[in-house]
């Protein structure tokens, strides 16, 4: 009985702002709506749906989503659980370290996408850089201009914003695997890379799965950085990603239905990944 | 002796009513607009007199970013809490009166005899944009059309006379922006001139009208029709761009926000009359005549029509939802704003074109109103409709394969045409 009174908050808050969306999103995909018109929903079935299995545009968005997810998503998980590791083993300024990753984390992203709007100008300090490091003069890389470095840079910008956030979840991680059990491999004569390998991986695979399905949904949910970049002019296609394609489709070409739609598959992508990722790791525990 | 007490408490329960009822009829009205410091002072004022004159009214006037009205009135006219008056461009804000959310103009109230009177009032077809089955919906802010400033000094220090140099043709600002353009390698650190992106539906279309390209058919149901036309155009951005001869791109920091501050960094740069006003904000020394002029929109040199740059407006509506006394109070302070166009010319430089002021000394005295009013003259409205958002983005898209992609113009306008004809079918 207490329990239910102790998790009614929360799921009163989940209810009225997370499932009910999600059920009026649903209930909207199935109809045809203008948002500047003051006329009802007009019901169309699954037209919406087959609307999008047509169009190109759609298929391109999941493309550059998947690009972006792929690129994004795995260096994330490696470079924030090497970062975690080195903060660890340190004896001195752990705090300032975590403090240094974590800080782009606190930034909002559209803060941050117009700071690394300025970097990557061409006359801005990400060419001068670049070009100082590899020797060269002059050149442009094309941050914004080219459709490969786009989609870098998005990448870029996005691995700077949330590498601290990851940092600090493994950190904690880590800190949660007992002394005892590392005592008991070093007594055993496992070396360092053998403690790390057998015992701390193995042991941190909880907060692994939980940071790779965060990664995941936090990639594909990604939004502000390709829109300020395609507001500075940088071109759409490559960094169309499905977020944005649901904003242009709503807001743009007053499309309510067919933006509904496309977030419902959105939401149904990212539950079968998550939940595949969960099934996986259960098979490779047992 | 508790009977008195009664009556004295009933007294000023009256009383109370009284003053509360008198400030609860005050009618405040929400007006949302789009940032421009010397206008926000402006019209700060002219609000303040409105309001010592209709002490009846109370108006709030909040500024939004100008690139996040579009959504911002979006979504609240979306959730049915759309402002009482707002302001946008005039493709953003049709589908607004197509749609039924905006109030027609209350003629009285805004202090006109009657429609017509207010049509009379004002440059002729400056309206139609904003009339939809008979009705007319909106008074301009501003009515604006482009040309191109021009940096004399910039001119100077690359040896051209800026008053004999400047260039007249598509071909000729080609060559000369080569001239003015400096570079450390690829990296371009003063452009001769470079477009004002986005905005392509402001000067696109009149790039291939000037060759006799159109952007919709005559049948409404084609699009960019003259193939010639606009692969020419299309060329000229792909030429124009990184892959090409390197003078510019979308990529580089906005023109216009640079060409103020006269650091040797932009040559030209396409703005309406309003920039005067700005510049000698940002930079009172930086004067016309001296440190800059206005050039005409060019033509091509095998141009079939005289086309110049599109003009727009912004135009002051009214939320159709809004009760009758906030539409009665706003139409009566946007007629109060309309009477000052004067004021609005001499301090913010944006035109409200009123016969009256464009037949003042005031108007025909300014810095280049000239070059501005025989390009207007020569100016096709932007195309606006119920899917021009969409349009613009097909035009973005386009300009963006052939110069940032490198992309061919005959495979572009293959796609360019699809899209827009896909947006006209209302399609996605």
């Amino acid at each position: 009985m207490w329990g239910w009174v102790f998790v009614l908050p929360a799921l009163t808050y989940f209810a009225v702002f997370s499932f009910y969306p999600i059920f009026n999103a649903f209930w909207l995909s199935l109809h045809t709506k203008n948002p500047l018109s003051l006329r009802p929903p007009r019901f169309v079935g699954l037209r919406n749906y087959l609307d999008l299995l047509d169009s190109a545009t759609f298929w391109n968005s999941w493309k550059a989503t998947g690009l972006f997810t792929l690129g994004t998503a795995i260096p994330l998980v490696v470079l924030s659980l090497l970062l975690a590791t080195i903060i660890v083993s340190r004896l001195n300024f752990q705090r300032f370290f975590q403090l240094a990753f974590y800080a782009p984390a606190v930034i909002p992203s559209v803060v941050a996408a117009a700071v690394w709007l300025l970097l990557l100008d061409p006359r801005g300090v990400a060419n001068q850089w670049v070009n100082f490091v590899l020797g060269l003069s002059g050149v442009d890389h094309k941050w914004l201009a080219n459709p490969e470095m786009v989609r870098f840079s998005t990448t870029v910008v996005y691995l700077w914003e949330k590498l601290g956030f990851f940092t600090i979840i493994f950190i904690a991680g880590l800190g949660g695997i007992p002394q005892s059990v590392k005592e008991a491999a070093h007594v055993d004569g496992a070396g360092g890379w053998q403690l790390y390998r057998y015992v701390t991986l193995p042991l941190l695979k909880p907060t692994t799965l939980l940071v790779s399905v965060m990664a995941m949904i936090f990639c594909m949910r990604t939004f502000a950085t390709q829109y300020l970049f395609t507001q500075a002019g940088a071109p759409r296609e490559s960094i169309n990603v499905v977020t944005l394609s649901i904003y242009t489709t709503g807001i743009r070409d007053l499309q309510l239905g067919l933006a509904n739609a496309m977030s419902i598959v959105l939401l149904l992508v990212m539950l079968v990944l998550s939940l595949l990722q969960f099934r996986l790791s259960g098979r490779g525990e047992s | 002796m508790l009977n008195r007490f009664i009556r004295v408490l009933a007294l000023m329960l009256v009383a109370a009513a009284l003053v509360g009822g008198s400030a609860i009829a005050q009618t405040e009205i929400v007006y949302w607009t789009h940032e421009d410091p010397n206008r926000t002072a402006l019209e700060e004022e002219l609000i303040a007199r409105f309001e010592a004159d209709y002490p009846q009214y109370k108006v709030v006037r909040v500024t939004n970013p100008t690139d996040q009205m579009a959504q911002l009135i979006l979504t609240a006219f979306a959730a049915n809490r759309g402002p009482d008056i707002f302001n946008m461009d005039i493709p953003n804000e049709y589908p607004y009166i197509v749609n039924g959310r905006v109030a027609p103009v209350n003629p009285a109230a805004a202090g006109y005899i009657d429609e017509q009177s207010i049509y009379d009032a004002y440059l002729p077809g400056t309206l139609d944009p904003v009339t939809y089955e008979g009705e007319l919906y909106g008074l301009p802010l501003e009515v604006t059309n482009w040309s191109i400033y021009l940096n004399m000094n910039v001119f100077r220090d690359a040896g051209l006379d800026p008053l004999t140099d400047y260039p007249k043709t598509w071909e000729q600002l080609m060559d000369v922006a080569e001239k003015l353009t400096l570079r450390d390698g690829e990296i371009i650190t003063r452009r001769g001139f470079d477009f004002r992106y986005p905005y392509y539906l402001n000067f696109i279309p009149s790039m291939a009208a000037q060759l006799g390209g159109k952007l919709i058919g005559d049948d409404g149901k084609s699009a960019i029709v003259g193939d010639e036309a606009w692969l020419r155009v299309l060329q000229y951005f792909k030429d124009w761009g990184p892959n090409g001869k390197n003078l510019g791109s979308p990529t580089y920091k906005a023109a216009r926000s640079i060409f103020n501050f006269d650091n040797n960094d932009i040559g030209m740069m396409e703005s309406g009359q309003y920039q005067a006003a700005r510049i000698h904000n940002d930079n009172p020394s930086f004067l016309p005549g001296e440190g800059w002029m206005v050039i005409p929109f060019p033509q091509w040199e095998d141009a079939v029509a005289d086309v110049a740059e599109a003009y727009y407006g912004h135009y002051w509506m009214v939320n159709a939802q809004a009760s009758k006394e906030k539409q009665q109070a706003a139409w009566t302070l946007l007629g109060y704003f309309a009477s000052h166009a004067d004021e609005f010319f001499e301090r913010v430089a944006v035109l409200q074109p009123t016969q009256e002021l464009l037949n003042s000394d005031m108007f025909k005295n300014a810095p280049y109103s000239d070059v501005f009013m025989s390009d207007l003259a020569k100016a096709p409205v932007i195309y606006y409709d119920e899917n021009s958002p969409q349009v613009l983005q097909v035009l973005k898209d386009s300009i963006e394969a052939v110069m940032l992609q490198g992309k061919e113009p005959a495979d572009v306008l293959k796609t360019m045409r699809e899209g827009v004809e896909r947006a006209l079918r209302g399609e996605y």
